[in-house]
């Protein structure tokens, strides 16, 4: 009779676990605490300020969303702002606070890649995870398992899709190249990105493994421009930041050069196409997200965004939004999933096996359905869509392919 | 590797180059004159003066953006820098004229990172640019390219710095500003007011780096709060290349790093840029401290 009885009760249990299996019935899991805590490591202040006061309005734009329709299962979202003031030594700190005394179950950002070679490893020794949102340096989320994931895509998969459309465009067959020797990512799209990328489109590269070379914020290229024209290529291809982008061609085009420039995701933020005029008319880039794009989730995105940045960091510079807070913005979201997914209890005595969840949830997160995210690879960095654009009539404009 | 596809060694891209020294150089020269005059007369090190050419620059611009016209914005921007000017000698300097000798030199370092601040404050910490009003004009003379701005420059630079010059050297007011530099006390009992001549000292080297600003912005279209750090940086360099205190060893100093940067940027890396103009800042300080064409004069 005993026996009859527990044999009945594992069928039940079988029975209960392939139902659910196959069908995942919703339960609202019994989320504890008044709020749900999320933390947010970005630069509010230094050289990145503008763009880290964006990422900020960008998750905050996000717990708007979420918060509007019940926040999860009932229980609030809360968004803990830290400042790393775009250095390592003041990340590391905002880091612990987060962390240690504001007790979030994950992080978002940091910005800068130098950041987050300090901020990863601790993050792994804390036991929390960060999602950043910029950082492109390669290899830095491989180096950093596993806590550390990086909601960006590395400049060598957009180059690739951007060099193809550039030359189908223009006709290039020489190129000759200018790169930043100071900016960790301009020199690495100048000097790693771009060589292969046109090689492997069967374009010369002039320059060689020498290519023309300035410094971040530099005031004036003349040199490299008077040099460049001196070559004489078909197209040149940039390892640079927007601002100084926009310097190089004006000044390109000062001194009577006509070819066409191209380059990768950095150069869309500094507003190049409004203040470049005719001088950037044709620039090609590529990018994961742009303010141009309008499929729903970008437009709900946009909206959230610009109702926040009316309240929060208002100034001119937080206005409008561009793929940084898009990729912050996202990041709040795949927090969130994961707290659902994985049925984290957000109570003080599950704090780290909280931790733990998201940081496994977001290992295997391969098909989300961001605004411009899709989730991580196996080395936690992000997986996205590219889009290439061009310059025209003071915009860029989405290449129809 | 094969030799590069194209002429390194052009005679014409030389030329061209050597052009573009010239007007990076002249701007140079205007900081580093502005550096000289204080360093000269005082005997003290205005550290802020880096930020005052960004101020100049940012007020400049926002002139420029209401719509006034460029000259004024630039003449405006100037009596702005020499206000600003006149303000740290105020503030950093003249209620430390008996403090320890490094204390005015820590006040204007405070005081330059707070303009910084202030800056990011009001005009953002990303780089603003000048409207483009006019396109502007190339000039093809003989070989070289030269752009109507480039012109503008070169004369205005030239023209001030001649001013200056002859002021110094041929003006009563000048001799006032030789006998203070020269023993302080001494000018003073011969009737020399010296808090005047200070002023008026302080006032020149804040309008000098103000009209560098701007022209500098004009021409390279970009400025951020930090621009400053690095034009002082080189301002001084420039100085101590010219001789400390030497007005003519500035103007020349200036030029000398205008070129001296745009030949290792068109021939090497801009990587090694900073390695030779600090470099050389250290070999002149430890070897030539009384820099190329002597002690100081005015």
């Amino acid at each position: 009779m005993r026996r009859r009885k527990s044999i009945t009760i594992t069928l039940f249990v079988f029975v209960l676990a392939y139902v659910l299996a196959i069908h995942p019935v919703p339960v609202a899991q019994a989320l504890e605490g008044p709020e749900i805590k999320i933390g947010v490591a970005v630069c509010i202040t230094g050289h990145g300020a503008n763009v880290g006061k964006r990422e900020a309005i960008g998750a905050q734009a996000a717990v708007d969303v979420i918060n509007a329709q019940g926040g999860v299962n009932g229980v609030p979202l809360k968004l803990y702002i830290e400042d790393t003031a775009s250095n390592p030594q003041e990340a590391v700190n905002a880091v612990r606070k987060l962390a240690g005394d504001h007790k979030v179950l994950g992080i978002v950002g940091p910005h800068y890649s130098s950041v987050g070679e300090t901020t990863f490893p601790l993050g792994n020794q804390l036991r929390i995870i960060q999602i950043a949102v910029a950082s492109s340096k390669p290899g830095l989320a491989a180096a950093n398992r596993p806590y550390a994931f990086r909601n960006t895509l590395t400049e060598d998969k957009i180059a690739g899709a951007v060099v193809r459309e550039f030359k189908k465009r223009y006709g290039i067959q020489k190129v000759a190249i200018i790169t930043d020797i100071k900016d960790a990512v301009s020199r690495s799209v100048g000097t790693k990105v771009l060589p292969p990328a046109f090689k492997g489109q069967g374009i010369e590269v002039m320059t060689g493994d020498k290519p023309v070379t300035y410094q971040t914020n530099d005031t004036q290229f003349r040199a490299q421009i008077t040099k460049l024209k001196a070559m004489n290529p078909d197209g040149v291809g940039m390892g640079a930041l927007g601002p100084d982008a926009l310097n190089i061609i004006t000044e390109a085009r000062r001194q009577g050069m006509k070819q066409p420039f191209m380059s990768t995701a950095p150069i869309m933020e500094g507003e190049v196409p409004e203040l470049g005029g005719k001088a950037v008319l044709g620039t090609f880039s590529g990018t994961i997200w742009h303010l141009s794009m309008v499929t729903p989730a970008s437009k709900k995105f946009v909206e959230a965004y610009k109702n926040r940045a009316k309240t929060m960091y208002t100034s001119k510079y937080t206005e409008t939004p561009d793929y940084y807070p898009v990729n912050a913005y996202d990041a709040v979201f795949m927090i969130v999933e994961g707290i659902k997914a994985m049925c984290v209890s957000n109570s003080a005595g599950d704090l780290q096996m909280d931790r733990d969840k998201l940081m496994y949830y977001m290992a295997a997160l391969r098909d989300f359905n961001g605004v411009a995210s899709r989730g991580f690879n196996c080395v936690g960095d992000g997986v996205k869509d590219v889009h290439v654009f061009e310059i025209k009539g003071g915009h860029w404009v989405p290449i129809k392919k | 590797m094969p030799p590069h596809p194209y002429p390194y060694s052009e005679p014409r891209m030389f030329l061209q180059q050597l052009v573009n020294g010239v007007t990076l150089g002249s701007t140079y020269s205007l900081i580093a004159i502005g550096f000289t005059l204080v360093l000269g007369l005082l005997n003290m090190l205005n550290i802020a003066h880096g930020d005052i050419f960004m101020f100049g620059a940012f007020l400049g611009l926002s002139l420029a953006m209401l719509g006034i016209p460029l000259y004024l914005a630039l003449i405006l921007a100037m009596l702005g820098a020499g206000i600003l000017a006149i303000i740290i000698e105020r503030l950093c300097f003249r209620p430390l004229r008996k403090a320890h000798f490094l204390m005015p030199l820590l006040s204007t370092i405070a005081f330059g990172i707070l303009l910084q601040n202030v800056a990011t404050q009001i005009w953002g910490s990303e780089p603003s640019r000048y409207p483009q009003t006019t396109e502007v004009a190339q000039f093809q003379l003989g070989p070289v390219l030269v752009s109507s701005i480039d012109i503008l420059i070169v004369a205005i630079s030239i023209f001030l710095m001649l001013g200056i010059d002859q002021f110094v050297r041929r003006t009563r007011f000048g001799r006032a500003m030789r006998a203070t530099s020269e023993k302080a006390q001494t000018a003073s009992l011969l009737g020399v007011d010296i808090n005047r001549v200070i002023i008026f000292t302080f006032f020149t080297s804040g309008a000098l780096a103000g009209v560098a600003g701007v022209l500098t912005a004009l021409v390279y279209l970009q400025i951020t709060p930090f621009i400053g750090i690095r034009q002082g940086l080189i301002g001084m360099v420039a100085m101590v290349i010219g001789g400390v205190g030497n007005l003519r060893g500035a103007m020349i100093g200036g030029l000398m790093i205008g070129i001296i940067e745009v030949m290792n940027d068109a021939y090497f890396t801009a990587s090694y840029r900073d390695i030779i103009l600090f470099g050389l800042f250290l070999i002149f300080i430890v070897f030539k401290p009384e820099g190329l064409f002597g002690k100081k004069e005015p």
